[in-house]
């Protein structure tokens, strides 16, 4: 087997809770703790979970945005942690990042033109000469104008930004980009041509993602396998196709079972979760999630759960095989209205009928 | 059968530098006592303007709201005085928002806020509304209702929240909720909670809810029946069931396909093409043919008006019934 692309190894992060006049360490917020994962070239990871579960502190610890407490990145063999400076920044070349909100990240007193050329100098990718073609070829790439490259980023909306984010990630031609909940702030329409649009590019430059997001339904169709965490810890891993036939922690199955599916027929027995997400400061004990689970026992309080692997197929529950087969995920609808919506539909991505 | 609700041709525009941006172009609703209206549709389509419409929220200048009706429990709120519709607001007629600390005071405890309420619209005395108060937050699932109306906003999760605003918004029995976005800014396993509470408290108490969304998922769930928006005006209004299965407007179709689905496997997404039209210059015709796949000459040049396609149906397109 060759080795990964990107390789995680108990990695921890805990972020100090300071308090009072003289800045007195009071708590660890514990955002990461202890997460493995690997990523192939060309594949998607998803990392997925609500507020505080650590997938954008992951995301930034891959990109050595921030230090590790404890733990190990490796990308194409490097160890990250261990990189100089300029060492670094090489690898930024090769992993890029995609945000949330394009607007925060695009400055707004450059052209889109100098935006997507200050990585080509930065890096030393292009003579001066030859960088206005290739912010040509970089707009064309993610459905932008040539012309677009004089404008400002604030005459953009919101589904153009966020193209000129990916372009200007793309412009290093790297084999890694984490995009950070990168369609959550968009309409449905938006989002669904910026997830086209990333799949595409995929296909076309073969890159790996780490896509970090809230959503599941958004997950399966991006991802080729997802890990799904919950304050700090990966709870499951698997393939997607197989977290979706059948998912196994508790915490998927109800995460699954909360999303509002857009069809009246499919208003289900849900099972719904009490209270909120514990604070990270003071996760509890034994496994963190035991305090919302329907199906916890004493030992859940006491003994945090190993996350177990079987058939590529891995998740931390002490319950994992007694839990009912049933799957949360609400069976697809069939028949002649749903063929017709489908037949309809497709004339979007035909632009005619 | 009068309903609890209904609007005509509502028209509310708002003054820019550059003119004037009509947020919502003529729009009608109809809402029976005890129903659940959703309206859905994407930034800038006017939903959320419509609601302020309705409860007097829309600050003039620069707002100017304009309509041939706007009738509730059969009174004329365009006819009533700012003091009038004060006192109907929280009372008959409650809001709830995205963001719950837009309606909660941070300089007060929840309990006193609540009890404020209900103190002034139905002149209980202090105790009395203050029992009234944890009673509500009681009905609201906040464990430990007691102490928590002793806490202060800040106190509180932003679930925990949205369920004190859903109990202040509900101390006065209103007869309609209007709900915007009311679960957006929310985690999706409190989303669920949130949402099944709304379900639960419409049961016992028989409001009417106007659900203001983007989100066609919160629409399926809670909603009796729908009227979606595009670019300030309504392109389609169909009982649920029918939105869902055999909807007719292009734009409806195209927003269902852009979804992705947690039930299946898709390879692309029949995106929408093209971006929301500038509102101060809204194309000719159908504001939806730029974008649409349907188009034909006639939808360059002539708006379609709202058109029956089936059983309490209709749809503002010149191509329906689409095959």
């Amino acid at each position: 087997m060759t080795a990964p692309l990107l390789e995680a190894r108990g990695l921890v992060k805990h972020f100090p809770v300071r308090r009072g006049l003289f800045g007195r360490v009071s708590g660890q917020v514990r955002a990461v703790d202890e997460i493995d994962f690997t990523l192939a070239k060309g594949e998607t990871l998803a990392l997925v979970g609500e507020s505080g579960c650590g997938k954008s502190t992951t995301g930034r610890l891959v990109l050595r945005l921030i230090e590790p407490t404890a733990g190990e990145v490796r990308f194409e063999g490097q160890a990250v942690f261990d990189l100089s400076d300029g060492q670094v920044r090489a690898l930024r070349r090769k992993m890029q990042i995609v945000f949330q909100d394009p607007y925060a990240s695009l400055n707004p007193r450059m052209t889109v033109g100098e935006i997507l050329s200050e990585p080509l100098a930065l890096h030393d990718l292009a003579p001066a000469a030859e960088r206005p073609a290739r912010v040509e070829r970089l707009l064309r790439e993610v459905g932008l104008a040539p012309d677009h490259a004089r404008r400002y980023p604030h005459e953009f909306s919101g589904g153009q930004r966020q193209r000129i984010g990916i372009a200007r990630a793309l412009a290093v031609e790297p084999a890694l980009i984490v995009c950070d909940e990168p369609v959550s702030a968009l309409d449905v329409s938006i989002q669904a041509q910026v997830l086209n649009l990333l799949k595409a590019l995929q296909g076309r430059f073969g890159l790996a993602y780490v896509f970090i997001a809230h959503d599941l339904a958004v997950v399966r169709h991006v991802a080729d396998r997802v890990a799904v965490m919950y304050l700090g810890k990966i709870v499951e891993q698997a393939p997607t196709k197989a977290l979706f036939a059948a998912p196994r922690h508790p915490y998927t199955r109800a995460l699954l079972s909360a999303i509002p599916v857009p069809s009246p027929k499919a208003r289900r027995n849900r099972v719904i979760l009490e209270g909120d997400v514990p604070s990270p400061i003071d996760p509890p004990p034994g496994c963190r999630f035991h305090t919302r689970c329907a199906y916890a026992v004493p030992r859940c309080k006491t003994e945090a759960p190993a996350l177990v692997e079987r058939a590529g197929h891995a998740v931390a529950c002490h319950r994992a095989d007694e839990l009912p087969a049933e799957s949360p995920v609400p069976r697809a609808e069939r028949g002649p209205g749903a063929e017709r919506l489908a037949r309809l539909q497709a004339a979007f991505s035909q632009g005619r009928e | 059968m009068t309903a609890l609700l209904e609007v005509e041709d509502l028209r509310t525009s708002f003054k820019v530098e550059s003119g004037r941006f009509q947020a919502v172009d003529g729009i009608d609703l109809r809402l029976e006592a005890g129903r659940t209206l959703g309206v859905v549709g994407e930034s800038g389509c006017g939903k959320s303007v419509t609601a302020l419409s309705i409860m007097g929220l829309v600050a003039s200048p620069p707002g100017e709201v304009a309509a041939a009706k706007i009738r509730f429990e059969g009174r004329d709120l365009l006819a009533l005085s700012a003091d009038a519709m004060r006192d109907l607001r929280g009372d008959r007629l409650a809001m709830i928002f995205q963001e719950p600390m837009t309606s909660l005071n941070p300089a007060f405890t929840v309990g006193d806020q609540i009890a404020e309420a209900i103190q002034r619209h139905r002149g209980l005395d202090r105790a009395a509304a203050w029992a009234r108060a944890v009673e509500m937050l009681r009905r609201v699932h906040i464990p430990a209702a007691e102490a928590r109306a002793h806490d202060y906003p800040h106190k509180l999760s932003g679930g925990m929240r949205q369920r004190v605003m859903i109990a202040m918004a509900l101390a006065l029995d209103p007869k309609l909720l209007i709900a915007d976005e009311p679960t957006t800014a929310l985690d999706v396993t409190v989303q669920a909670q949130i949402l099944d509470l709304l379900r639960r408290l419409r049961a016992e108490s028989g409001m009417a809810i106007l659900i203001i969304t983007h989100d066609l998922g919160v629409i399926a769930e809670l909603a009796d029946d729908v009227t979606v928006m595009y670019a300030g005006k309504v392109v389609e209004r169909a009982p649920v069931e029918a939105l869902f299965e055999a909807p007719q407007h292009p734009y409806t179709i195209g927003l269902l396909g852009s979804i992705p689905r947690l039930e299946r496997e898709q390879a692309r997404l029949d995106a929408i093409e093209g971006v929301v039209p500038n509102p101060l210059s809204p194309p000719a015709g159908c504001r939806f043919h730029p974008r649409c796949p349907f188009a034909e000459a006639r939808c360059r040049e002539a708006e379609p008006g709202l058109g029956p396609v089936g059983p309490s149906h209709f749809a503002a397109c010149w191509r329906t019934p689409l095959p």
